[in-house]
């Protein structure tokens, strides 16, 4: 039995670190690249979303390196992405990988029990305490790498030297996957930390902040969103968002249970609006405008293209009183990373000046509302 | 008091039941009229490009209703079964519709949601009916009279081999106005012809450019999803993909499936481009025609932009292969 799995983001180093643990036999798909997502594109059928194309794309890959067992999101009550398991399953099968095997994780239902379970059938009914040894350093690597991606966002709009912050992550991101125990993940964490804290930067410079917001997948993984945090970055504005892999990890796993949920301030900002859970993040992003509104200068809002909560928050979202300019950028493999840039370039500008009328006093506030409401109606 | 119903998605399951109720508590209903250009352009107005067609449809149907009624009924439909979810644009429909729509009147809404438990469901129930009449009884009279209209009109429909729109004519008593002309085509030249999809899609003429009344005219017989019983349907899901995860799958891959293995000539599923259910489903019944090859299926995406002409080229093409097929199989056969 091989272990193959989807990437999403970094999260293949958690995984890698649980799997090596258990001695678990297993093969990763090259990250995400062009190859991936035309695999994907020509096996899927049409009108399905890129986060589906991209795993696809990468179970295809992870079956031609000999993996046989996938494991793929799954459950009831999310979006359609807790179907793609039992679609894609047969996609595998009708290409001719016969004995590939879907493992839906289904998180969404069974919680940290079923994944931990679903850990356990893989590493051959490996003692639970071994398991949950794993599972921990899994989630201490996981951890580690968004507390420095945490860093990289600030750093990036400030760096005297454009790419320093990423060079940095980059060896960052190889260190910690090479780190084997809690000591040297700890020392990598500080001594990463310590290099992008001294990296040279414009240290009076005010970037302007725009948070990230929109569907979880291409929020989380760069090749899906045209790498649009670095790009804002090359354009001296500082990223924020709420979604991280390590967060979700933690609330939905460990909190939750517990009956604390992050989201519910999120959810309560929405409900003038939205006032129920319409699968997959559509209550968050409406959500989150409302509650960024006063906050930051602008957001990003990340949708795949025919994403179904997404569209219905896309169309509600225009519709608040709380006004903030809102650029959604649809994700999907027609669109070309030069239109993204032309229209982030053109957004930034117009928060640029936004910001530049506001600090006037109120002289040009009216024309830029109006700029604004063109805007956020699309 | 008067309470607008569009003629739109969930009004092809549900009218019967919505008619009964509202009724019973002495509101008076009223219909959007059939779709037509004007609708589906005020609709797509008002949205952002890529909301699907049939939602496009409603919000069109909502503006109609903007000036003919006192409330207008939105539901959202979370979940009838248990751990089977409708799609996110059932669930948003109300507080989308009041956000693009802003000059709408006020909006009825109820959450149906199954895994709740019946507590909560009676307690929407009875919250929806509270804008009409307070008294618990009546509101729960009413629910009962009109679940019971909801058995009747699924009866009527599978038992008699009707479509919802003919369903709920006959249920109006209003004289079918269609009368059945006898076909001159010779048998090889009619084929018994499935058309499975949400019967949004299929029964409106404006949006499915009057598919099936093209079919019916060449002498074709037609067959849709509503003929069948609950029970087919659902046998149809389990075989083909297991337990169901779509509120409305059976429309789709339990009707397609039960068709393409039983007494049909061919079959012809409807979709709306980005429909986020039916992107997945079509390609189950795909993948099983494919691996049948028995039953001819051809699968139709619908949008604004889908004309006319392609459309009955297509149709065309279809049914000629269908006839084809017919007279070859007739010719081994002598």
């Amino acid at each position: 039995m091989r272990v193959g799995m989807p990437h999403m983001g970094n999260i293949y180093i958690p995984f890698k670190a649980l799997f090596q643990r258990l001695n678990i036999d297993f093969v990763f798909p090259p990250v995400n690249n062009q190859r991936t997502l035309s695999l994907g594109v020509k096996h899927s059928p049409e009108g399905l979303c890129i986060p589906f194309k991209l795993t696809l794309g990468n179970l295809i890959e992870a079956a031609q390196l000999g993996a046989d067992t996938l494991l793929m999101p799954a459950g009831y009550g999310i979006c359609r992405l807790g179907y793609y398991a039992k679609t894609q399953e047969q996609i595998l099968h009708d290409l001719g990988y016969k004995n590939v095997e879907i493992v839906q994780v289904g998180i969404s239902e069974h919680k940290l029990p079923g994944l931990l379970r679903t850990i356990k059938r893989l590493a051959n009914n490996a003692p639970w305490t071994r398991i949950i040894a794993g599972f921990r350093f899994g989630i201490s690597k996981l951890n580690a790498m968004d507390r420095i991606e945490r860093v990289v966002q600030k750093v990036r709009p400030l760096e005297l030297v454009k790419g320093t912050a990423n060079q940095i992550f980059a060896k960052a991101i190889q260190a910690i996957d090479r780190a084997d125990d809690y000591k040297t993940l700890k020392r990598v964490q500080v001594e990463y930390i310590d290099q992008l804290n001294q990296v040279p930067k414009n240290e009076h410079a005010q970037p302007l902040v725009v948070g990230v917001i929109g569907e979880f997948y291409v929020v989380l993984e760069p090749f899906s969103n045209f790498d649009i945090e670095d790009e804002l970055g090359k354009l001296g504005v500082e990223v924020r968002r709420t979604l991280f892999a390590s967060e979700w990890t933690k609330f939905t796993f460990f909190l939750n249970p517990l009956g604390v949920n992050e989201k519910d301030r999120i959810h309560k900002a929405a409900l003038p609006y939205l006032k129920r859970d319409i699968g997959g993040d559509g209550w968050e992003s409406v959500g989150e405008k409302v509650l960024h509104a006063g906050e930051y200068d602008g957001l990003i809002h990340l949708v795949p293209f025919t994403c179904m909560p997404e569209i219905i928050a896309q169309n509600i979202m225009p519709k608040t009183r709380e006004s903030i300019p809102v650029l959604p950028v649809l994700c999907d493999e027609q669109i070309t990373k030069t239109g993204v840039l032309t229209r982030l370039e053109a957004f930034v500008d117009l928060l640029e000046r936004k910001r530049r009328a506001g600090n006037n006093g109120g002289q040009r506030v009216n024309t830029q509302r109006s700029v604004h409401g063109s805007l956020s109606r699309h | 008091m008067r309470i607008g119903i569009p003629r739109a998605l969930l009004y092809y399951q549900y009218y019967p039941v919505w008619k009964t109720f509202f009724e019973q508590l002495g509101a008076e209903v009223v219909v959007s009229p059939p779709t037509t250009q004007t609708m589906l352009a005020e609709g797509s107005a008002r949205v952002v490009a890529d909301t699907c067609l049939p939602v496009k449809v409603f919000l069109g149907h909502v503006i109609s209703l903007v000036d003919r009624c006192d409330y207008l009924f939105v539901p959202a439909i979370r979940s009838i079964q248990y751990k089977v979810y409708n799609c996110s644009k059932f669930l948003g429909l109300p507080d989308m519709t009041r956000a693009v729509v802003p000059e709408a009147p006020p909006i009825l809404e109820i959450e149906i949601d199954i895994n709740k438990g019946k507590r909560v469901l009676y307690q929407a129930i009875y919250r929806l009916g509270r804008h009409l009449n307070w008294n618990p009884l009546k509101v729960r009279q009413a629910g009962l009279a009109a679940w019971q209209a909801h058995l009747d009109y699924r009866e009527l429909m599978s038992s008699q081999g009707l479509t919802p729109p003919e369903a709920i004519a006959r249920i109006a008593d209003i004289p079918e106005t269609e009368q059945k002309l006898p076909s001159h085509e010779p048998a090889a030249n009619r084929a018994t012809i499935a058309l499975v999809g949400h019967p949004y899609l299929v029964y409106d003429e404006y949006i499915n450019h009057r598919v099936m009344r093209r079919l019916k005219q060449g002498g074709n017989e037609i067959l849709a999803p509503e003929m069948l019983p609950t029970d087919k349907l659902e046998s149809a899901v389990a075989s083909l993909g297991g337990r169901a995860y779509w509120t409305y799958e059976e429309e789709v891959v339990g009707a397609g499936g039960h068709y393409l293995q039983n007494g049909t000539d061919g079959v012809i599923g409807i979709m709306a481009f980005g429909c986020g259910p039916d992107s997945l489903l079509m390609d189950v019944l795909h993948r099983q025609a494919a691996r049948l090859r028995s039953t001819p299926f051809m699968c139709l995406t619908l949008e604004e932009h889908t004309a006319e002409a392609g459309v009955i080229t297509r149709l065309e093409a279809f049914t000629d292969m269908i006839y084809r097929r017919k007279r070859r199989q007739a010719e081994v056969c002598v």
